[in-house]
């Protein structure tokens, strides 16, 4: 029993100590059984104060720590850290949270405020008095990433960690890679082409041995945990022999077994404003080779009696893999407006961003050039001239936009602008007209908003409880808007092309998210542990976040995400050893009788058999044990303790607060 | 000159966020680092700040500990008050520079920071810290969570009366100090050398430095800190608690007249969050901001602000023209109504100019001939934006936060990982 | 005014609970939080030791469908909760006076209905 704790009760300022009265806590702990000293401090997490807590348990011989201050979410860490350094074990130490459950949560109640974080403040020093030394056990970790997603943000980290030795396994469901950067064009502000971008960072990771590239490629399951995780691949074939492929005419008779191909779907990677075949050839995409779209061929066979090498009949595959760490980078889909919104689906003249992005970047859709003129933009056999851009279509639906998707987009307003600008200069006669709910090109892109506006585009707001109304009489669409900018009138604009500025929502991926266990925030992407602290973490140790898989970004934030990504798990895993969470359950070897209640109740399959003096009894396997406890309450003997939340320490705070 | 070459994988310059967050994903990944600050302590702009959105969470309870964390990192050396220049590459990849340590008049290891010299000593400067806003000694602690949390004498301002000498218990002052110069070689640079604020007493229309009551935002921000000056809210003009607070956004940023031509790209957010600060702080107040476009971009920013509006904060689309004083120091700002395209006058009793972000034009002069290339707009060049964001036109040397440009705190923190990562990548390849 | 006990989580409830301390969303200050790694994990006689001590009520902020161990652990932390409440009756306990619902990581406003209706109950019911 520790019987010399240092009490630390901190002010933060003035967060705690203007509602709870921090000298009355004091007072009140500073006598119990068990503490030798309890300090007011203004700000324990500052450095200065942690030297004094080091000099404080060195000189006063202390065996135990608490800290009454926030929550142990921000400085658990910080204050074992503290307990180390001074030369008692970490798990010597408890945290009281009298900010968030205390002087925030009842800022209303001040004296009660107090009175509560009296009793917080001694549970943690009964359950410190009872605290048992523990060490963190060291597993061998798997100098392995699995990155999941082959976009741009996958194949950055990818490219980061192989280059530092650690060997990546990059998979992507699609057969091609680069995500939704290659079917981007020219890109602010370089002007290079997604295409060239995503087959640039692709012939690097092909160049590098450290990686292994599954396309058409998805995750099964997952078991174990950080440093060791066990996950199981689904791989759907190419349908292609790659020797076949080399051979000469190959391309020609692709050709033909691909206009052989008798089924037409709705191609994707033209946001459905074209179709293709269920034979695809690469078309410029990475790897260069076709595939077989096995959700839509109907195994006709056309295509194979055309061009020797197609395999539309083999088998799916499954490969086992060990991983230390993985990255998610399954990116974003364009949001798709539902039919009528906006008129989307039901007047003909309306387009989404991604869809008009296409539309200027494939041929085919142009009249009227020579004679140094340039070429008109054609859609749907009409030539267009005045485009009006909807922005936020699909993000910031409060008001009058329903939907549950509360955010900003983020890269919509300097993208659309930027794709504006584009068809300016790319076609003649384009007059653009932008609907805004206030234009956000943050930071450099302010360049882009001008540029603009110095090229002639007009700019209306609205308001924010007026969205502007389509309708469609005579061949002609009109979009109607009260108008901010030109003070409040009515403003109707009749339009060739109604582009929906549509913003990003989180890739669809087949229950991922359970699979890993990670979870998702109000908006629906991938959650990290908090924005600055642990801004690629997710709440399972080993798994990362990278790119728009987390929430809308650019591609300049989106690398730096990755880079992120990449290098916190590099330095988590090659080291070759990670230290873990010594919480897990120990079994009382007396009391056990044997009934295998806890090895149902295990999530982890961490609880065997063994023999001990003439029976059987469980035992724990602690590699596997991740601590949930979930054996405690099904064992019939209360055989079962959780180190860190035994029976004495849970009863001895129980009764403290209850005092 | 010391002769001996001092040698780290990673030489990072500047200890904001962005600098801390760079050495220590370098020194977790076993590569040793030398961080060097300028300042008398490490921590950057965030350590100044009071609440960071949109989570809301405590400035310092989130840079402390990661500054107890870089400070204590057996990978990481830590240089204050001190400078690296004259950077060159060498031919094999490598860089070489020379490190100024300027003197403290303090003996690091022996002060322990009791502030006995500060009470003693006799002359009175504004505080840099506190924005201006209240007076500090010539020989001080710079801040109450400075790291390290020792005193320097400010030699410029100090008198040399030797008070401070005399009182000191450790014995810790000494006026013999000298800067020291030392060459120091580093298999590759990170740039990490943050922004500068933009000073509106230029715009004098906006009447900063004639009128009292107008104050920047980094003053209001000093005043929402725990620890902040006046324990309250105070307009500066008679200390009154004042109850109608205009917001004017966009001071230095988007202004081709001030040659400023971007979005700051914070401005937008941290007034919305002052603004919802403000109604906790002052419950009856009324707290009005005046806009252009409200940039509530990134994760969490626009529930934040409709959350604002939620508690009544007030937003005018409008942008403002003048600002007068009248007699009682409350202030009359002219301004277009946006909505009715009508110029209106509106009086508040305290108006807060949501200062911009600047290149700090430190970084173009880090390197021997002015060798590092900056963009138009004076940032460090990202030479490969779509592939190896944190690359410059020197390869080995890497930027991170907002040395190339406008970024939050978590963009800064993401940008870091960048260039940490980049960095990590180069040495390995030139090993 | 009561007194309840809420077993939060570590992972998905303590961050709720935190929340709606940070937006000031204020609750009964007579409520107490003892956070376990996850609410399948509770033990029965820790609940009975809590009203024996004089706890008016007992909260589990559960971790629901959240739970980052096992899909399981909603139905576990309701077998524990009918469990407890069968031990309860037999003690001439109103079962009622256990209560558990899910509470996801960002779910403050939830947790403060909940703790806040439990605590009228409870006093209506004294």
């Amino acid at each position: 029993m520790k019987n010399r704790i240092g009490v630390y009760i901190c002010e933060c300022g003035s967060n705690i100590s203007d509602y709870v009265d921090v000298e009355k806590v004091r007072e009140a702990v500073k006598d119990l059984e068990g503490v030798a000293l309890a300090k007011i401090t203004m700000f324990a997490c500052a450095d200065s104060t942690q030297q004094e807590m080091i000099r404080d348990i060195r000189e006063e011989k202390l065996d135990g720590l608490v800290v009454a201050s926030c929550s142990p979410k921000l400085h658990l860490f910080t204050f074992r850290n503290v307990a180390e350094r001074a030369g008692i074990n970490k798990y010597n130490y408890v945290q009281a949270n009298i900010r968030e459950q205390g002087s925030w949560a009842h800022s209303d109640k001040p004296a009660e405020a107090t009175e509560k974080a009296i009793r917080s403040v001694k549970a943690a020093i009964a359950r410190t008095r009872l605290s048992e030394a523990m060490t963190s056990p060291v597993i061998s970790s798997e100098n392995a990433v699995l990155i999941i997603g082959a976009g741009i943000a996958g194949m950055r980290s990818a490219l980061d960690l192989a280059n530092t030795g650690t060997s990546v396994y990059l998979i992507d469901r699609d057969h091609f890679v680069g995500g939704r950067t290659s079917q981007w064009g020219e890109i602010f502000p370089t002007g290079e082409s997604g295409l060239e971008v995503t087959t640039d960072l692709y012939r690097q990771v092909m160049k590098n041995e450290n990686i292994v590239l599954r396309t058409g490629c998805g995750v099964v399951s997952k078991a174990g945990s950080v440093g060791n995780f066990d996950i199981r691949l689904k791989i759907t074939p190419r349908g292609i022999k790659k020797e076949a492929a080399a051979a000469d005419g190959f391309a020609e008779r692709l050709e033909k077994a691909v206009d052989a191909c008798p089924v037409f779907v709705s191609d994707d990677f033209d946001f459905g404003l074209t179709s293709r075949k269920a034979l695809q050839p690469s078309g410029g995409r990475m790897p260069e080779l076709p595939a077989v779209d096995r959700e839509n061929c109907t195994l006709c066979g056309e295509c194979a009696k055309i061009c020797p090498g197609i395999e539309i009949n083999s088998e799916e595959a499954y490969e086992d893999i060990k991983v230390g760490s993985v990255i998610v980078a399954t990116g974003f889909d364009p949001y798709e407006p539902s039919k009528g919104e906006f008129g989307y689906g039901e007047i003909k003249n309306v387009v989404t961003l991604q869809q008009f992005r296409r539309l200027i970047e494939t041929g085919g859709n142009r009249a009227g050039s020579g004679n140094g003129r340039r070429e008109t933009l054609v859609y749907g056999g009409n030539e267009i001239r005045t485009i009006a851009w909807i922005f936020c279509v699909g993000s910031r639906q409060t008001g009058v936009l329903k939907g549950d998707n509360k955010y900003c987009s983020r890269y919509c307003c300097s993208s659309a602008l930027h794709t504006a600008l584009l068809a300016r200069k790319n076609f003649a006669g384009i007059k653009n007209i932008h609907f805004t709910r206030g234009v956000r090109t943050y930071g450099k892109m302010e360049t882009i908003y001008e540029e603009s506006s110095a090229a002639g585009d007009i700019f209306l707001q609205s308001f924010d409880d007026t969205a502007p109304t389509l309708s469609f009489e005579g061949g002609v669409t009109t979009v109607k808007v009260f108008d901010v900018l030109t003070g409040d009138r009515e403003m109707e604009v009749g339009a060739d092309l109604v582009v929906l500025v549509t913003g990003m929502v989180p890739r669809s991926n087949e229950g991922l998210g359970e699979i890993m266990k990670i979870p998702t925030g109000r908006d629906g992407f991938f959650n990290e542990v908090h924005p600055k602290l642990k801004p690629v973490e997710t709440m399972m140790d080993g798994i990362f976040l990278a790119g728009t898989a987390q929430g809308p970004k650019n591609i300049t934030e989106t690398l730096n995400g990755s880079h992120s990504a990449a290098i916190k798990a590099h330095s988590l895993i090659s080291g070759g050893e990670i230290e873990l969470e010594p919480t897990m359950a120990k079994i009382d070897r007396n009391l056990c009788e044997w009934c295998g209640r806890c090895l149902e109740a295990c999530p982890f399959d961490a609880i065997d058999k063994e023999e001990y003096e003439g029976k059987k009894i469980a035992a724990v396997d602690t590699s596997a044990c991740k601590g949930c406890g979930m054996c405690l309450p099904v064992c019939q003997e209360n055989a079962i303790q959780l180190t860190g939340f035994s029976d004495g320490e849970i009863i001895s705070m129980i009764d403290a607060l209850a005092e | 000159m010391s002769q001996d070459n001092e040698k780290y994988d990673a030489i990072v310059i500047g200890g904001g966020i962005a600098g801390q967050e760079s050495a220590l994903n370098l020194a977790d990944s076993d590569q040793k680092v030398l961080l060097v600050e300028k300042d008398l302590s490490f921590g950057g702009k965030m350590i100044h700040l009071s609440k960071v959105f949109p989570t809301l969470d405590c400035s310092a309870c989130i840079t402390t500990p990661k500054m107890s964390e870089t400070a204590r990192h057996p990978n990481i050396t830590i240089c204050t008050y001190s400078e690296f220049t004259e950077i060159e590459k060498l031919p094999d990849g490598t860089f070489t520079g020379i490190l100024t340590r300027h003197p403290r008049y303090v003996i690091e290891k022996d002060c322990t920071g009791c502030q006995d010299c500060e009470e003693v000593c006799p002359s009175v400067v504004e505080d840099q810290y506190q924005y201006g806003m209240v007076g500090r000694k010539a020989a001080y602690v710079p801040f109450s969570i400075a790291n390290p949390r020792i005193a320097a004498i400010d030699i410029e301002n100090c008198i040399l009366c030797g008070a401070c000498e005399r009182a000191c218990p450790a014995d810790a002052i000494d006026f013999t100090q000298k800067t020291e110069k030392t060459r120091v070689n580093a298999g590759s640079v990170i740039v990490a050398t943050g922004f500068r604020l933009f000073d509106p007493a230029v715009i004098r229309k906006y009447g900063l430095g004639k009128y009292k009551n107008v104050v920047t935002s980094m003053q209001m921000e000093r005043q929402l800190v725990p620890t902040r000056p006046f324990n309250n809210v105070l307009r500066p003009k008679d200390a009154k608690v004042p109850d109608n607070i205009a917001y004017v956004l966009c001071v230095g940023s988007r202004d081709l007249t001030i040659g400023s031509p971007v979005c700051s790209q914070v401005c937008c957010m941290y007034s919305v969050k002052q603004g919802q600060l403000l109604m906790g702080a002052l419950p009856m107040a009324d707290v009005t901001v005046y806009y252009l476009h409200v940039r509530a971009f990134g994760k969490g920013f626009e529930e934040f602000y409709q959350q604002s509006r939620g508690m009544g904060v007030k937003y005018v689309k409008g942008k403002v023209g003048t600002i007068e004083e009248k007699e009682n120091g409350d202030l009359i700002l002219r301004y277009e109504d946006i909505r009715d395209g009508s110029v209106k006058e509106e009086t508040h009793d305290l108006v807060v100019l949501s200062v911009g972000m600047l290149p700090n034009p430190e970084a173009g002069s880090l390197f021997a001939g002015n060798a590092l290339e900056l963009d138009e707009f004076g940032y460090v060049r990202q030479v490969d934006m779509l592939k190896n964001p944190a690359s410059t036109s020197i390869e080995g040397v890497f930027v991170a936060g907002t040395a190339s440009g406008p970024m939050d705190i978590p963009d800064s923190i993401a940008s870091s990982g960048a260039a940490a990562a980049e960095a990590l990548s180069y040495l390995k390849r030139k090993r | 005014m009561p007194r309840i006990l809420v077993f939060s989580t570590e992972k998905i409830s303590d961050p709720a609970i935190d929340l709606a301390g940070l937006l000031k969303q204020h609750y009964p200050p007579t409520v107490y939080t003892i956070s376990v790694p996850c609410s399948s994990g509770i033990k029965p006689a820790w609940i009975i030791r809590a009203f024996e001590k004089g706890f008016d009520g007992v909260f589990i902020a559960a971790d629901g469908t959240d739970c980052p161990f096992s899909p399981t652990c909603t139905e576990k932390t309701a077998d524990i909760v009918a469990k407890t409440q069968v031990i309860m009756e037999e003690k001439g306990m109103d079962r009622a006076r256990l209560r558990m619902a899910a509470i996801c990581s960002v779910c403050s406003e939830a947790f403060v209905k909940h703790v806040s209706g439990f605590a009228k109950y409870l006093e209506g019911s004294d």
